[in-house]
C-alpha cells in the first residue's frame, strides 16, 4: 500500500510539475518535484522498494518530458543510488545533511547525464547554463522541507492505517458458530 | 365725593376700552370685507405685508431645511456601512468580469488569427490546444490534446498564426507530444526571405534560434525576414520563422554565425493548428 500511495503522489506531482508549474514552455521557476522524491525515497524506504516506485514515475516523466527515451529513468535512479551511497558512507547525522544533499545530487546526476549525452548525441541536448541549474536546485532544496513533512506524514498515515491492530488483533469470545 | 369721583372715572375708561376694541374689530372686519369682495387684487397692503413676514418665513425655512438635513444624513450614516459593502463588492464582480473580459479578448485575438491562417492556407489543419510542457531545461516539447484518431501523425507540422512551432514528435490516440523549433535537437530547412539563400534553423534551447551553414560570402543584414523552404515536404513553404537579430562573422571557418529572434512568442503559446500532410513525407 506505501509503494501504491507514493507511485501516485510521484504521479500527481509530475502533473503539477507539467501544468501548473509550467505556465509557458520556457518557465524557468518550476521544481523538479519527482527529484524531490527520489531524495525522500533514498533516505527512507527500503532499496527495492524505492526501485519499484521511481519506475512508473520515471516512466511517465520520460513521455512527458524531452526526445531521449530512457533520459528520466536514468536520471532518477542515478540520484537514487547516489544518495543512498553518500547517506551509507555519511558520518554525521541525517536530518542536518539531507535536504542539501538532495539539491547537491540533482547538480551532479545533471551534470553527469548532460555530460554522457553531449558525448554520445551532442545535437539532442541543450548546453549546461550555470544560472537555470543552480535556480533549479535552490527551488529543490526550497521545496523540499514542506515536501519531506508531506511524504512523512503520508508514510505514517499509510503505515498506522494498514498495520493497526483492529485489522489484525484477535476478537473477544468464540468467534466459530455454536449451533 | 372721592367714591363717585373714582367710579365716574372707572366708568368712562371702560367705555373707552369698548368703543376701542369696538371700532377696531369693525374697522378689520370692513377691511376683510373689502378684501374679500373687492378686485382680488394683490395690493399695497399685502405686499407690505409680505414683506413684513417674508424674513420671519425665510429663518424658520432655512431653520426647518437644516434639521431636515441632520435628520437625513443621520438616515444615510446609518445606511453608509451596508451601502459601502455593496458597492465593493459591485465592484469586485466588476472587477473580476473585466479580468474576463480581457482574457476573452486575448483569447479571441489568437483564435482569429488561427483562423485567419487556416482560411488562407488552403490546407488542411487540425485545431489543438496545449495541455502541457516540458519541465526539463534541456529539452523543449509540449503535450497537444490530439492525437491519432483526430488525424495527426509524427512529422506533422504545428503553427501558429504568427508563424511555425515545431513538428509532432509522437502521438498516441488522443494526444500528441510537439518537439517545439527552439528544442536543441530540432532543426528546419528555411531560407532568408529577400536574398532566398537557404541554411539550416536550429534550435537553441532558448527563445532564439541559430541560423547555421550560411557562407561567409552571402549578404545577411539584420532584421532579414526568415520563412521555410518547403524542401523535403515537411513544412510548407514561406511559412514565418522569424527574423535575423544578429549576424557575426567570425575569422575562422565558412560560415556565419545567424541569430534568428523566433516570429512566434514560445512563452504565451496556447492554441496551435496542426497542418495534415501526406504521411509518406515523414516515414
Amino acid at each position: 500500500m506505501l509503494t501504491l500511495s507514493f507511485i501516485l503522489i510521484g504521479l500527481f506531482l509530475v502533473l503539477v510539475q507539467t501544468t501548473l508549474f509550467m505556465p509557458s514552455p520556457l518557465w524557468l521557476a518550476a521544481p523538479d518535484f519527482y527529484y524531490i522524491l527520489v531524495g525522500y525515497l533514498a533516505y527512507n524506504v527500503t532499496f527495492l522498494r524505492g526501485i519499484v516506485i521511481l519506475l512508473p514515475v520515471s516512466m511517465v516523466l520520460d513521455i512527458y518530458s524531452g526526445t531521449v527515451i530512457g533520459m528520466y529513468p536514468a536520471l532518477c535512479y542515478l540520484g537514487y543510488f547516489l544518495l543512498r551511497f553518500m547517506v551509507a558512507k555519511m558520518p554525521v547525522r541525517k536530518s542536518l545533511y539531507q535536504l542539501p544533499l538532495v539539491a547537491l545530487s540533482y547538480l551532479m546526476v545533471n551534470w553527469i547525464l548532460l555530460l554522457i549525452l553531449d558525448f554520445f548525441q551532442p545535437q539532442v541536448i541543450a548546453e549546461w547554463i550555470w544560472f537555470p541549474i543552480l535556480f533549479r536546485a535552490f527551488l529543490i532544496y526550497i521545496f523540499s522541507f514542506p515536501l519531506f513533512r508531506f511524504f512523512t506524514f503520508v508514510e505514517k498515515r499509510v503505515k498506522g492505517t494498514f498495520s493497526s491492530p483492529r485489522f489484525t488483533r484477535s476478537l473477544p469470545g468464540n468467534q466459530f458458530r455454536q449451533n | 365725593m372721592k367714591k363717585n369721583t373714582r367710579r365716574q372715572r372707572k366708568g368712562s375708561i371702560t367705555t373707552f376700552r369698548f368703543v376701542l376694541f369696538t371700532g377696531t374689530a369693525i374697522t378689520f372686519v370692513l377691511i376683510l370685507l373689502i378684501v374679500i369682495l373687492g378686485d382680488q387684487q394683490f395690493g399695497p397692503v399685502h405686499k407690505v405685508i409680505l414683506e413684513g413676514v417674508g424674513p420671519l418665513q425665510k429663518t424658520m425655512a432655512s431653520i426647518s431645511n437644516s434639521l431636515h438635513s441632520v435628520k437625513k444624513n443621520y438616515i444615510d450614516l446609518l445606511t453608509v456601512r451596508e451601502e459601502k459593502e455593496r458597492l465593493w463588492q459591485e465592484l469586485q464582480e466588476c472587477r473580476t468580469k473585466a479580468y474576463a473580459n480581457r482574457g476573452a479578448v486575448a483569447l479571441n485575438a489568437r483564435l482569429r488569427k488561427l483562423l485567419d491562417f487556416k482560411e488562407s492556407s488552403n490546407q488542411p489543419t487540425i485545431t489543438a490546444q496545449i495541455i502541457g510542457k516540458d519541465p526539463s531545461l534541456w529539452f523543449r516539447s509540449v503535450i497537444i490534446d490530439r492525437g491519432s484518431s483526430d488525424g495527426v501523425r509524427k512529422g506533422m507540422p504545428v503553427v501558429t498564426g504568427e508563424g511555425i512551432v515545431g513538428q509532432v514528435y509522437a502521438s498516441s490516440t488522443d494526444y500528441s507530444k510537439v518537439l517545439l523549433a527552439i528544442a536543441p535537437s530540432s532543426a528546419i530547412d528555411v531560407l532568408l526571405q529577400g536574398s532566398r539563400i537557404r541554411g539550416i534553423l536550429k534550435g537553441t534551447g532558448k527563445n532564439l534560434y541559430q541560423l547555421e551553414y550560411i557562407l561567409k560570402t552571402a549578404e545577411v543584414f539584420v532584421g532579414d525576414r526568415v520563412v521555410t523552404a518547403g524542401y523535403g515536404g515537411m513544412f510548407p513553404t514561406g511559412l514565418p520563422v522569424g527574423i535575423v537579430s544578429k549576424v557575426t562573422r567570425n575569422r575562422r571557418g565558412m560560415f556565419l554565425e545567424i541569430e534568428v529572434v523566433p516570429a512566434v512568442d514560445f512563452r504565451t503559446l496556447e492554441n496551435l493548428l496542426v497542418i495534415e500532410r501526406e504521411k509518406k513525407n515523414f516515414e
